[in-house]
């Protein structure tokens, strides 16, 4: 938002295709944006518009097939866990491990002292609000105490960046708008970077900074929004003019895309 | 509870010897449970001979269906194109009855100890290779994005990640194993063999000692009984959270 902050996320002219041979399809074409470090960014799309593609090709997952991924101004070709924590759609803990050792996981794996993950991941829960809840099972929390689980585990490496895929994508409304406030709370306690990926475009609106509109096929960013509303933003923002104008200038450029791709369909007829 | 089961044991127990007391039954075709204990009195060495035998045979079979099933299901589950090919191969090839196969493991291995060590491997083999394959590749993907996300190594992918995650599957393709195991030791040592409860069983049956058939029955009853003890020890330390997950609901 503020102009002068480093970029911390850069990507050039990323393209992915899949299936080689007569008929490859483009996922991703000419992807080209730049994060700035602290800032909180949301990408929407119709589902199917190669969002999740996008995002582990930011996190190293998934090689690009041409174009190039910067972080900190050095290319990524693989996973860099120590700067970069990914989330997924479902919080992905590991059912036999309790709460606190879910959060230590990350670090367990790169072989932190027991003493030090275990202070490390104390902190983390008492952060997203868990604290008490750190010797159960995840199976004994709701839907939205997992995510914030998630949310703890992805911290607790302290990475600069944290990539979300549809994080409260399966949860239900109420829950969603509380996770929203509770991941700005979040953020602007940590000062992490946050790429977040959602199809809500209230969602989208209501948490960034800045939000990339994405079409489909092949996926490309069609337009960039810069949010100025203020923080720390509260839920009646939602219902504001500039707000409203916002979200459909997004549907716009979302649905303009929808309407191209039928009229080529139509002429292929 | 425990109480109740005792009693209906010794109901079992007390009408199955008033049948052979009052002959309403030939001796050829049941043996009444005392009958059966005066046997195992009589030849009692003989019993703990071939018992010791059987014993050995399963353990040893178990531990390598255990090691090279979950393995090689391992292995087929990491590459898809593998469990798209074997799977198939293997499932249709076990389609006939495996105790067709048993003349040639003679052949291969003799009438000693090894053919039926080997022939109740393989029985016992697929189930756990195919459970722990399912196991493996339903695992969500984003299991394995994580794993590479928080930088795993693929040793530990494989190890903290995706076994774990698969052991309830594994364990189920296990209980299936297992059964297998003890049921082709017994089978094998019926068919051709110089010892164990199989062979005993067999043996008198060729002079009509029903009794003692009965009892090798028993015993190999006991077998199976024990493999599934063992295996209840595994369950209960790999799938405890499995457990709890489920009388949650």
């Amino acid at each position: 938002m503020t102009a002068g902050r480093p970029l911390v996320i850069e990507t050039r002219g990323l393209r992915k295709v899949y299936g080689i041979g007569r008929a490859p399809l483009v996922a991703l074409q000419d992807i080209s944006f730049a994060v700035e470090e602290g800032s909180f960014v949301s990408l929407v799309g119709p589902s199917g518009c190669g969002k999740s593609t996008l995002l582990q090709m930011l996190a190293g997952l998934v090689p690009s097939t041409a174009g190039e991924v910067l972080v900190d101004g050095v290319a990524v070709h693989q996973p860099a866990p120590e700067k970069i924590s990914v989330m997924f759609q479902d919080a992905t803990l590991l059912p036999w491990k309790r709460v606190a050792e879910n959060v230590e996981f990350p670090l367990e794996v790169r072989g932190m002292k027991v003493a030090e993950r275990r202070k490390r991941a104390a902190a983390m829960l008492s952060l997203v609000g868990l604290a008490d809840f750190a010797q159960r099972y995840p199976h004994e929390l709701s839907g939205g105490m997992r995510q914030r689980v998630s949310i703890a585990r992805a911290l607790a490496p302290d990475p600069r960046i944290m990539l979300m895929d549809e994080p409260f994508g399966a949860l239900d409304e109420q829950t969603r708008i509380k996770m929203g406030h509770e991941l700005l709370r979040i953020w602007e306690k940590t000062g992490k970077t946050i790429f977040f990926i959602t199809h809500s475009l209230t969602e989208a609106l209501f948490l960034a900074d800045t939000v990339l509109v994405m079409s489909h096929r092949p996926g490309q960013i069609v337009g960039t929004i810069k949010v100025d509303l203020p923080r720390p933003r509260t839920y009646e923002i939602i219902g504001s003019a500039e707000f409203g104008a916002m979200r459909n200038r997004i549907w716009k450029l979302i649905s303009q895309d929808d309407r191209e791709v039928i009229g080529e369909g139509m002429a292929g007829l | 509870m425990t109480v109740r089961r005792a009693l209906t044991i010794l109901m079992v127990l007390g009408l199955w010897e008033a049948v052979r007391r009052f002959d309403l039954v030939r001796p050829l075709l049941l043996a009444s449970p005392t009958e059966i204990a005066s046997a195992l009195v009589k030849s009692w060495l003989d019993y703990v001979i071939a018992l010791r035998l059987t014993a050995i045979e399963i353990a040893i079979a178990l531990a390598c269906a255990w090691t090279l099933g979950i393995a090689a299901g391992t292995i087929a589950g990491l590459r898809p194109f593998l469990s798209a090919t074997a799977g198939p191969l293997l499932s249709s090839l076990f389609a006939i009855p495996l105790i067709s196969w048993y003349p040639l493991f003679m052949v291969w291995f003799g009438i000693g100890i090894t053919s039926k060590i080997a022939y109740a491997i393989v029985s016992g083999f697929l189930p756990i290779a195919i459970n722990t394959m399912n196991g493996i590749r339903t695992v969500d993907d984003q299991y394995l994005l994580l794993g590479k996300a928080i930088g795993c190594s693929r040793r530990q992918i494989i190890f903290r990640i995706l076994l774990p995650m698969a052991m309830p599957s594994i364990v189920s393709g296990l209980r299936i194993g297992t059964a297998l195991v003890v049921i082709g030791v017994i089978v094998a040592e019926m068919l051709s063999s110089l010892g164990g409860i199989g062979y005993l069983i067999s043996y008198y049956r060729s002079i009509y000692a029903t009794e003692h058939v009965y009892l090798g029955i028993l015993l190999a009853l006991g077998c199976a009984f024990a493999a599934n003890w063992g295996l209840g020890f595994v369950e209960r330390r790999f799938t405890h959270w499995r457990v709890l997950q489920i009388e949650e609901r």
